[in-house]
């Protein structure tokens, strides 16, 4: 028997497989609990899913590898809150609000550091980041 | 005896060294190092130019676009960029697109987005209406145009670069939205927006080099100072012992078709609305001892105010004259309470500006312009009653 494990897993995909049922495959053929915490459809653009799967590790892998198999596109989340490096300007408007000094700037190259361990995942900085660099995944 | 005037070098002879791939380059970072070490009188001798960076939310900004015309000609008199207005009032297939106009569909989405998506090579839909002339008979068109598609795109931004900025908090008791930022109730934090010791205006602060021709990088093109920004007030004032200079403003243009996303964002600032992060660097002769001591200046010599941002009327309360070195630091202490900062302005891109210009004079890219005349070290100041 293997470990009970819980994973956040975004998953897009194209028109074409927005029918199918991502989230009610992984229950029934992969026995995982599924618990959505966001879904955003349109018939004609495709979609975006994020889940939160519990159950059997090889279960949640093989479960995802179907989905993959499937055509959608698969992030495992590895925290609430994406930082995406790319969009940053390292401008800091974000630091000064964040409840838990989760953000700073380096000393040295003055660029923004992510303390995702201190993050509670609140979205100020989400809100606040005028080019959109930070978002929330659930 | 040569003194801190004497002249050292001319332009003529700053760009002979540049074509020759001679001349000495460093940022306005570097030479406080270099003048620490050896002092100003002998770096003023190596040193042929100094450069500097700037990386902020600049509201007044914009770009001037031409279409070319479509068969049957319309003369636009409504436009519309990604449904974003866009001044209809020059000849037929002219526009300016401010940064700040806002979608009238889309939240979050402004002129700077149009900007920022055309100089990324992206589609914009052109969407016109005309009530039809007899030599532009068409009333509407809407078609899909990109940067290579359009005839010019010149940035022109009427206000940019500011000499120095207040730096703001909130004395109430509910957050605010401003242009500087969210600011947390009951002085939870404060926001600046200069580069501080590497910002263009702070580095040549009685503009000896800085006026209408000043040939600059402008969002990775380069581009040229047009005339003294408006509301350019340069004033120097003493509060709390401490000497704060600013207010002067600049007005820049150049090419849309040559710069690139990495030095020109569109920025939303929450429940205030949209705007432009723009690039700009200065490279500063050194035509003489005294131009390279203006250079040195450090952050801890540089001061602004902290102004009171809930106060609903013009002429709000200072509360503190503080550094940017405290700023910097990433707190300062106001009413003995110790307050976190956030910069607005990206110190990162600065120095990375800095550091492309000094590259790009130093590999013969990019020649020094002298300018028609120097801004005018006074301004006027009226208000609207
Ligand atoms: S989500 Fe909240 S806690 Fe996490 S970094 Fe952003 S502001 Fe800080
Ligand atoms: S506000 Fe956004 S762009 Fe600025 S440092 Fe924070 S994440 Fe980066």
């Amino acid at each position: 028997m293997n470990a009970m494990i819980k994973r956040k897993v975004i998953f897009t995909f194209p028109p074409e497989i927005v029918e199918k049922p991502i989230s009610h495959t992984l229950m029934r053929d992969y026995d995982l609990w599924v618990n959505i915490l966001r879904a955003k459809i349109e018939p004609s653009s495709g979609g975006k899913l994020v889940l939160e799967l519990r159950g059997d590790e090889d279960m949640i892998e093989q479960g995802i590898e179907s989905a993959r198999q499937a055509g959608a596109g698969v992030t495992l989340l590895e925290h609430d809150v994406l930082w995406d490096k790319e969009l940053c300007v390292d401008c800091g408007a974000c630091i000064s609000t964040c409840p838990t000094q989760a953000l700073s700037l380096d000393r040295d190259n003055f660029k923004l550091i992510f303390d995702f361990e201190k993050c509670v995942a609140c979205g100020t900085c989400a809100e606040v980041c005028p080019v959109k660099a930070i978002t929330i995944e659930f | 005896m040569d003194t801190i005037t004497s002249k050292l070098r001319t332009y003529e002879e700053i760009n002979d060294r540049i074509a020759k791939g001679e001349a000495v380059v460093v940022t306005a970072e570097e030479v406080i190092n270099l003048v620490e070490d050896e002092g100003a009188r002998r770096a003023a001798r190596e040193v042929d130019v100094v450069t500097t960076g700037t990386f902020s939310p600049m509201c007044s900004s914009g770009v001037f676009l031409n279409f070319g015309h479509a068969d049957p000609p319309i003369r636009m008199q409504k436009i519309w960029l990604n449904d974003v207005p866009a001044h209809g009032g020059l000849a037929a297939v002219d526009t300016y697109l401010g940064a700040t106009n806002l979608s009238e569909t889309a939240p979050d989405y402004g002129g700077a987005h149009v900007i920022e998506d055309l100089v990324r090579g992206r589609e914009v839909t052109l969407k016109a209406v005309s009530g039809g002339t007899d030599c532009y008979p068409r009333k509407e068109v809407t078609t899909d145009i990109t940067l290579l598609s359009i005839n010019e795109a010149v940035m022109f931004n009427p206000r940019n670069c500011y000499q120095n900025y207040n730096a703001a908090v909130n004395t109430t008791k509910k957050t605010i939205r401003t242009y500087m930022g969210t600011l947390l109730p009951d002085m939870g934090n404060v926001s600046f927006a200069t580069s501080g010791q590497l910002s263009p205006l702070f580095n040549d602060p009685t503009f000896r080099s800085i006026g209408m021709g000043t040939r600059i990088f402008l969002c990775g093109a380069q581009g040229h100072i047009a005339w003294h920004g408006t509301q350019h007030r340069p004033s120097v004032v003493e509060r709390d012992g401490k000497t704060i200079i600013g207010g002067a403003t600049l007005s820049v243009v150049g090419d849309l078709k040559k710069m690139s996303a990495d030095f020109l964002r569109a920025a939303v600032f929450p429940g205030y609305g949209v705007s432009m992060f723009v690039g700009i660097g200065i490279p500063i002769p050194i035509l003489d001892e005294e131009m390279l001591r203006a250079t040195a200046v450090t952050d801890d010599e540089l001061y602004t105010q902290i102004i009171d941002y809930s106060y609903p009327h013009r002429q709000r309360p200072a509360l503190g004259t503080v550094s940017y070195g405290e700023l910097r630091s990433g707190t300062v202490t106001l009413d003995g309470k110790e307050i976190r900062t956030s910069p607005l302005s990206s110190y990162a891109k600065a120095r990375e500006i800095a550091q492309t210009l000094k590259k790009e004079i130093e590999e013969s890219q990019f020649l020094l312009q002298r300018p028609a005349w120097t801004l005018p070290r006074e301004g006027v100041n009226n208000h609207l009653e």
